[in-house]
């Protein structure tokens, strides 16, 4: 039991599923006190002991089905055509199995073990026998990540299909030879049938299962470093799944910088009442001055986020480096644009990070089948959103200033940066190309108070120190 | 402590709480592996009433912390009772004298008193607050601490330690470590994510809407007198309305003191004019009760259609 929960953890783990060792044993000691027997109880104490987000729930139920109920699903469907197939009630079709178990009985010195225990419908048997033929198998072809069809037909000569299938057609030219009545005769083949077609539907539903267990490897760290200095313009569909980590993280130290300022501080208010009571011990000679820095300041973000084609891999990133600013803070505003604004703080509020990010991204918000243009969504936030912007906010652009020739609009970030506390540009182009082609970033320079290249995570480390000062 | 999971079932159903075995298995194993549980899920499943529920049912005393921003270890553990030291130096004025008396220079007297110092630095001059009123109490307790993911980072940081030794070290005095160890419930509505570190502590259990037979239940026995047919038709037509995309979606709470209020008009079945009337105890938001109200025209509609239907299977069979 202990190696199946192990292997069960190390499953969860491959797709993503953060299990810590401690856990795993706190999930031996749950199931030593709910027993295995009860399935109900079972699962619930992996699920609480392994499981700890929200968003791993469906995942786990899933993954859980695939590695500890194994073929049941597939079996007890089989087994339901069957008996509409021939037409029998369930307690008619265990009469049937039997009869059919006695004739297997005077045959069994002709039938290889899996084609007995297939006969005989003792599909756990067949399950057993096929796991340990692609046990054997195995190894390397999961490793090459072969094709559904073709790992399921090495299994298949592994168990020596052919060889089932011959001795199923022997074992009915038995039974006619020792002059079973015809319909007996015609159901016999029927459920043969039946029963060989499960077989095949078993292999194929092994070799998902197998493939599934091994489809993701760990991400390491060494992975994590140099994902920090890949450019956001390389990054894979692979890269773009593991940044969820390093994002949290990302946002975390932003947080932490923030407390840490927040403690130095030593200008407030005169708090009165704090004052009094914490000079009690003095006998109320006022020794320790107290002051009132209750009030940090949260920063107020507001994010335009150009999410065009061009900056497409830079933007995924940022919107779940913004999407996790949200969640730490509740006065960050997002907003994407192409062409027009669209603010998607809300769509991130209510959506699961990768969900949010993708529809983000797939307009469900703004068109983004247009050719950017800065310079309009900049006139098109200044009439809409600008009211938003307070002397407290941070305001962070980020995209690659090129305007395919429009008019620039360069005033507005004027109008921002006199009324904002600060406006930072971050853009995801190489700083030699600036202002080159159809890029305005030189006339967007003048009115930015910070403009930093942002290539890869290790820059925006830099940014956030900066924006957090 | 409890026996097994239909006894956690059982013991929390006498105290008029309905729960599934889901939730019955992790208060078991939480009990018996001695784990703090992080109960999450939405506003209004009863995630603060399965705290007090337990400590209810297992006859222990409930200590709730209640969670903000800004709450720091001084509200959350302990602090000096700064005024009653002060009050027993004076009271105790010609005590100290009498240490003091025949002290040769000054630095004997601070000797002297520096022995005694332990006094006013022990228990009987610390203020307890939850955390630590739960790690000294006589008995074991249930801890509550009620919506943990709205208090900062660095204090679920603190409270990690606490969770994992179940022991607080206080400088003057030393560590003091739990005479008996607390159940402890946490409970949060996931406005940020908790901790890796912390969650990690904790076991996990995810609170929903209940299903409409176990809602029907839950009705029955908060709200006495209702008619068997309103709460049927109230659960289902909570379940498609609870599927709208609504602000907030209606609470369990809710859901009671929306039938207390038809109970109270005296309704039998849900019926068009009343329901609209009253659908605010249920919504709270202008939008949501909008759309509410298209969802309940919809349902009536369907009802219309559906009772039409069995009407004219009735008549069948009398026919026949």
């Amino acid at each position: 039991m202990n190696d199946q929960i192990v292997e069960f953890s190390n499953l969860l783990r491959r797709n993503g599923i953060r299990v810590s060792p401690s856990e795993n044993m706190e999930a031996l000691r749950a199931l030593e006190l709910v027993g295995v027997g009860d399935p109900h109880g079972f699962r619930t104490a992996l699920r609480a002991t392994l499981v700890k987000r929200f968003a791993d729930m469906r995942l786990f139920e899933e993954l859980f089905e695939l590695f500890f109920l194994g073929f049941g699903k597939a079996v007890a469907e089989s087994d339901r055509r069957l008996m509409a197939q021939l037409g029998l009630n369930p307690k008619e079709f265990q009469e049937w199995l039997e009869q059919v178990r006695s004739l297997l009985e005077h045959r069994k010195d002709h039938l290889s073990p899996i084609a007995r225990a297939l006969l005989a419908g003792d599909m756990g048997q067949v399950e057993r026998l096929l796991r340990e033929a692609a046990a054997t198998e195995d190894g390397e072809a999961v490793e090459r990540r072969v094709s559904v069809g073709v790992y399921s037909h090495r299994v298949a000569v592994a168990i020596q299909i052919d060889r089932v299938e011959q001795e199923t057609a022997d074992f009915l030219a038995w039974a006619e030879s020792r002059g079973a009545a015809p319909e007996i005769l015609e159901r016999l083949a029927r459920y043969l049938d039946e029963r060989l077609k499960a077989l095949s539907q078993l292999l194929r539903e092994l070799a998902e299962q197998e493939l599934r267990k091994s489809s993701q490897t760990p991400p390491g760290r060494e992975r994590l470093e140099y994902l920090m200095q890949k450019s956001f313009s390389y990054y894979t569909a692979e890269d773009i799944r593991r940044m969820n980590e390093v994002v949290t993280q990302l946002a975390r130290r932003f947080k932490n910088l923030l407390s840490l300022r927040r403690k130095k501080a030593d200008r407030g208010r005169f708090d009165v009442k704090d004052t009094l009571r914490k000079n009690l011990q003095y006998g109320g000679v006022p020794f320790e001055i107290q002051l009132d820095r209750r009030k940090r300041e949260k920063p107020q973000v507001i994010v335009l986020c150009d999410i065009s084609d061009s900056v497409l891999n830079a933007s995924r990133f940022m919107l779940q480096f913004v999407y996790s600013l949200q969640e730490l803070y509740s006065k960050v505003r997002s907003f994407v644009f192409v062409s027009e604004v669209g603010e998607v703080t809300q769509l991130f509020e209510e959506n699961e990070i990768q969900t949010a990010v993708e529809m983000a991204l797939k307009g469900e918000v703004i068109d983004v089948y247009c050719h950017s243009n800065f310079g309009r969504a900049f006139d098109m936030f200044y009439r809409e959103h600008f009211s938003a912007v307070t002397s407290k906010t941070t305001f962070l652009v980020i995209g690659d200033g090129r305007n395919n020739y429009n008019s620039p609009n360069d005033w507005v970030l004027k109008e921002i940066q006199q009324k904002a506390k600060q406006l930072i540009w971050l853009n995801p182009e190489s700083r030699l190309t600036w202002g080159f082609g159809d890029s305005e970033m030189a006339r967007y320079v003048p009115h930015c108070d910070f403009v930093e290249e942002c290539r890869n995570i290790e820059q925006l480390y830099k940014v956030i120190d900066r924006i957090a000062a | 402590m409890f026996r097994s999971i239909d006894d956690v079932i059982r013991r929390l159903g006498e105290q008029k709480y309905i729960c599934n075995k889901n939730v019955a298995t992790v208060v078991y194993l939480a009990c018996a592996m001695q784990k703090p549980v992080l109960v999450e899920g939405p506003a209004g499943v009863g995630k603060t009433e399965l705290g007090k529920v337990l400590a209810n049912s297992l006859g222990l005393e409930l200590i709730r912390l209640q969670c903000y921003e800004g709450l720091d270890e001084g509200k959350a553990l302990y602090e000096w009772e700064y005024a009653k030291q002060l009050l027993y130096t004076q009271i105790l004025k010609d005590k100290v004298g009498e240490i003091l008396q025949g002290s040769q220079s000054l630095k004997q007297a601070v000797d002297r008193i520096a022995k005694e110092d332990d006094v006013f630095f022990s228990e009987k001059f610390l203020l307890p607050r939850p955390l630590l009123r739960a790690l000294v109490a006589e008995k074991s307790t249930v801890l509550l601490v009620d919506e943990v993911d709205k208090s900062d980072t660095e204090f679920e940081a603190f409270l990690l330690e606490v969770l994992s030794d179940f022991q607080i070290s206080v400088p003057e005095i030393g560590t003091l470590r739990a005479k008996h160890l607390p159940l402890v419930i946490l409970t949060s509505n996931n406005s940020r994510e908790m901790s890796d570190a912390l969650k990690r502590r904790c076991l996990h259990l995810y609170l929903d809407f209940p299903e409409p037979q176990r809602e029907m239940e839950i009705i029955k026995l908060k709200v006495p007198g209702v008619g068997e047919k309103l709460v049927e038709e109230v659960a289902y037509l909570l379940q498609r309305l609870r599927k709208l995309d609504l602000k907030k979606k209606p609470s369990i709470s809710e859901t009671l003191d929306w039938v207390k209020a038809l109970t109270l008009l005296n309704m039998k079945r849900l019926d068009d004019q009343l329901v609209q009337e009253t659908l605010s105890t249920l919504m709270k938001y202008e939008g949501d009760i909008r759309k509410a109200e298209e969802e309940l025209k919809r349902y009536l509609a369907d009802r219309k259609t559906k009772l039409h239907a069995a009407a004219v299977e009735s008549d069948k069979d009398l026919l026949h």
